[in-house]
């Protein structure tokens, strides 16, 4: 039971930092229908920035945050001004949106690839290996932070969307984007600000994953597979519905790595995706058949 | 009559439907068919034809895919980004029949065909229950799962991959079995795609990428057709897959399992025109060498990632309709390459 | 002139003319109503108006000054504001939530529960259920809170789009029960309206809209009583000439 437990515990602590890779691509796709299939990809690039300020410079790998949040807001201004607001009106937006960003997906693997090498990188902070005691229960140090700091976040995420005139219009534009611009948004100017948003949440994640996580370029596929299938089972744009996503799968995917195997952990993302299709193909906090 | 005075006559009536009514098409298609069957021959004359043959049965390879793609994301406008998981089934099961039970792959390859249909028609019925995005995300968690799968999967080799025996046969025809076979799914799949594309069901295809409520009110039963195509569009895949794999020598899950893969079938008919007989082919032709170019220039395989990449992003900003599209859209197709 | 539209041609994307040609005229304090049968083009007139779409040809002036090329915040920002079709609201945002996004475009935050609250006095019943999320709302409600959203701006001319669509003909009547009174409060309105004679009946002026032209205008009575117009976008349910029966 203890054991049971302990699992549980692991999961969950996982579960804050998948949410927070996964907020970030919900609010690219729920504000301007962007599939970005390069989202895991952004999220390496700031992997290996923090790897870059840690091996050279020493740069704690939490402290790199507040460099890789505003880089990854900056390129994913530029990004966006650049590739995607000249397709905002066409027909096929939405397939469109899909190969661009499965294209700058490579564009970005090869030039880490060139940059770094294929080799399996991670940064090794001295949390990285310890763990914290809470009685009979442990967790491993760096993804006890990695949660907390996913969760302040997330928190001050849910706050901006909440109070700020912004947040209400990012929100707005999510929920019916006529009517947002209907009462006077600037739709293309707010979805540069939310799609730049969305990138900065992939820098956290991406920094915070270095230590939790090995990678090297091409493994951004593994990762944005999962998180598509994350963001599909919520309901495709829904926020809350990503974050119970996450929470859920990464409790999930603890026990099926602890009876089965850490091999076939992933695997809980894609068959909870394919169940979810059978079962309730608009998600669990989607509107019905949001395409 | 000479080919190039038939060509005038088409273009003075316009409007003929069918194959019969454009001469020029036909006799360019017969030669070139029969050019591409004598080939092979050369290197018996020459002996040093290996890598051109190899370049040419690697493009019918991808034609013969990209066709079939085009039947359920060009026709149908469902883009599916996993398609290489037929390949791979293809490629495997191919694979154990040769070495468990000694079937060489040109006997199973129809089979290893079958076998993707089927495994296309239980996802279709899964994936197809959702559209746009979803579907394609669906399609992307396919590939994984399979590869994880695969992966544990000890009886056909797991991660390490399965071996299989090397054809033993003289250096100067190793390739002309692959080559044919590979010629053959090519103009099958292209066929295949042609009949589709002036058949009912084609049209019912053509309807549901247009507006897939109208279609259904039309009275089309969507669901039968988008899975069906689902279906069809995996049979020509699975038996290239196996062909390849017996052509490789060896199978792995990290080989024929990457998305990078699904992504270039994708994007090779885009490049030549989704949703058109002819596209797919151009796109294979012109994807393929201009890779082999990046690869030739630039040697080093990431950036000829970025190359791709770069090249993609291109096309889809500034020619989403690809070079057929693109060039009928003008007016400026040359008949030879107008094949609806 | 309040606003003019002045040979105007727009589609969408690449697609054909929807608009070819359309020019029309609105005064100050008047209400106006468009009618014209399905896809003539109607709710393409009022986004051209308010820039959700751009026109190919021709001009938009207001009070003189070219609209045309104007964002949508802009537009609204002049004075302009609309109510789409579909009502448009915000499903997941409560009744006042929707109304503040009403005042978007107004930087003064206390200003704008001020001017919430005189919406909330000209339907209380918005009041009442403030703290709802909008999807909850009835099909009427619904469109009250559209019509009170707009309202938040103060515009000079408030565009409706089928304010009566999908609603229970007393609801509809309420619903042109308020838009009166907007015109009272000396609004400018126009209307565009499936339902012809309703719409028109609380219209001053009315304009038909047809092949992506406008085909007739004249003030709403003599409209409704023209014999050809009835034939043509009215239906016969009525005998010719007669009166009101209400
Ligand atoms: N977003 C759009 N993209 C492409 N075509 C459109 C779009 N919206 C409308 N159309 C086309 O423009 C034409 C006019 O549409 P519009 O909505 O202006 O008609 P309407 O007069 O308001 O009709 P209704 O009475 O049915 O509301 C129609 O043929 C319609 O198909
Ligand atoms: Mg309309």
């Amino acid at each position: 039971m203890t054991q049971m437990v302990q699992i549980f515990l692991l999961g969950m602590s996982l579960g804050g930092v998948y949410a927070l890779m996964a907020a970030g691509l919900t609010i690219v796709f729920g504000v301007m229908r962007i599939v970005n299939i390069a989202h895991a990809a952004f999220m390496f690039i700031a992997a290996y920035i923090t790897y870059f300020l840690f091996q050279s410079f020493g740069v704690d790998p939490i402290l790199s945050i507040l460099v890789t949040m505003p880089v990854m807001y900056l390129l994913g201004v530029v990004v966006y001004r650049l590739v995607f607001a000249r397709i905002a009106d066409s027909s096929r937006f939405a397939e469109l949106t899909v190969l661009l960003t499965f294209s700058l997906a490579l564009v970005i693997e090869g030039l880490l690839g060139a940059m770094f090498t294929n080799i399996y990188r991670s940064t090794n902070p001295r949390y990285a290996t310890d763990a914290i005691l809470f009685g009979n229960f442990y967790l491993p140090e760096g993804q006890f932070y990695a949660t907390l700091i996913s969760l302040a976040l997330l928190g001050g995420l849910w706050l901006f969307l909440r109070t700020t005139r912004t947040g209400y219009a990012i929100r707005a534009a999510m929920q019916n984007r006529t009517a947002a611009q209907v009462v006077g948004v600037d739709v293309s100017r707010i979805s540069t600000i939310a799609f730049g948003l969305g990138m900065a949440m992939a820098g956290a994640s991406g920094s915070l994953s270095s230590f939790l996580f090995t990678f090297f370029p091409g493994k951004h596929w593994e990762w944005v597979a999962i998180l598509l299938s994350l963001i599909v089972l919520g309901g495709m744009g829904s926020l809350l519905g990503s974050l119970v996503g996450a929470f859920a799968l990464a409790v999930s995917a603890a026990y099926v790595s602890y009876f089965y195997g850490p091999t076939w952990s992933p695997i809980t993302f894609f068959l909870a995706l394919f169940l979810i299709l059978m079962f309730r193909p608009r998600g669990l906090f989607g509107k019905p058949m949001e395409a | 009559m000479s080919a190039a005075a038939n060509a005038k006559t088409e273009l003075q009536s316009p409007g003929l439907p069918g194959s019969a009514s454009k001469p020029a098409r036909k006799w360019f298609l017969a030669a070139l068919l029969i050019a591409l069957l004598l080939f092979p021959l050369t290197n018996l004359v020459s002996g040093s034809m290996n890598y051109v043959l190899f370049m040419m049965l690697y493009i019918f390879m991808y034609i013969a895919m990209a066709s079939s793609w085009n039947i359920i994301g060009g026709y149908t406008g469902y883009t599916s980004l996993g398609h290489n998981v037929f390949f791979a089934i293809g490629a495997y099961f191919s694979g154990v029949m040769l070495v468990y039970f000694k079937i060489s792959p040109y006997l199973t390859a129809p089979l290893a065909g079958l076998l993707a249909m089927g495994v296309g028609l239980l996802v279709g019925v899964i994936s197809l229950r959702t559209r746009g995005p979803a579907f394609i995300i669906s399609t992307v968690a396919m590939i994984l799962l399979v590869k994880i799968t695969f992966d544990n999967w000890d009886y056909i080799g797991g991660s390490n991959g399965l071996s299989l025996p090397i054809p033993d046969l003289d250096v100067t025809i190793s390739k002309f079995p692959p080559y044919y076979a590979m010629l053959l799914l090519a103009v099958g799949a292209v066929y295949l795609s042609y009949r589709i594309r002036h058949s009912k069901f084609g049209l019912g295809l053509r309807a549901i990428s247009q507006d897939e409520t109208k279609a259904e009110v039309a009275g089309i039963n969507t669901n039968y057709y988008k899975i069906l195509a689902f279906a069809i569009s995996a049979l020509f895949v699975g038996m290239a897959g196996s062909i390849w794999g017996y052509y490789l020598t060896y199978l792995r899950p990290n080989i024929f399992l990457t998305v990078l893969m699904a992504a270039q079938l994708v994007l090779m008919t885009l490049l030549g025109g989704k949703g058109t007989v002819a596209g797919p082919v151009v796109g294979a032709v012109v994807f393929i060498l201009a890779n082999e170019f990046f690869v030739s220039q630039l040697g080093f395989t990431e950036l000829n990632i970025v190359a791709t990449g770069v090249l993609m992003i291109v096309v889809l900003l500034f020619f989403p309709e690809g070079i057929v599209g693109t060039l009928k859209e003008r007016g400026k197709l040359p008949q030879f390459l107008d094949w609806e | 002139m309040l606003l003019e539209v002045q040979n105007v041609h727009a589609g969408y994307g690449a697609g054909p003319s929807i608009l070819q040609g359309l020019s029309m005229a609105v005064e100050k304090g008047q209400s106006y109503c468009i009618i014209g049968p399905n896809g003539a083009g109607k709710s393409t007139l009022l986004k051209v108006i308010c820039g959700l779409l751009h026109p190919r040809q021709g001009q938009v002036l207001f009070k003189g000054n070219p609209i045309h090329t104007l964002r949508t915040d802009q537009i609204l920002m002049q004075g302009i504001s609309f109510v789409p079709q579909d009502r448009s609201l915000f499903p997941d945002m409560t009744v006042r939530e929707n109304l503040r996004m009403g005042g978007y475009i107004l930087k003064d935050r206390k200003e704008v529960e001020r001017r919430i609250d005189a919406v909330y006095e000209l339907f209380p019943l918005l009041k009442e259920r403030g703290n709802q999320l909008a999807k909850t709302l009835s099909g009427g409600q619904q469109q009250m809170l559209a019509i009170g959203r707009s309202m938040v701006l103060r515009p000079e001319i408030i565009m409706l789009d089928e304010p009566s669509l999908g609603l229970a003909p007393k609801i509809a009547r309420q619903i042109f029960d308020s838009i009166q009174f907007l015109k009272q409060g000396g609004m400018t309105v126009l209307l565009v309206e499936q339902n012809a004679r309703l719409g028109l009946k609380s219209a001053d002026w009315g304009f038909v809209l047809d092949l992506g032209k406008m085909s007739f205008d004249g003030p709403a009575d003599s409209i409704l009583a023209d014999e050809r117009i009835q034939e043509l976008y009215l239906g016969r349910q009525k005998p010719p000439r007669g009166g009101e029966t209400a």
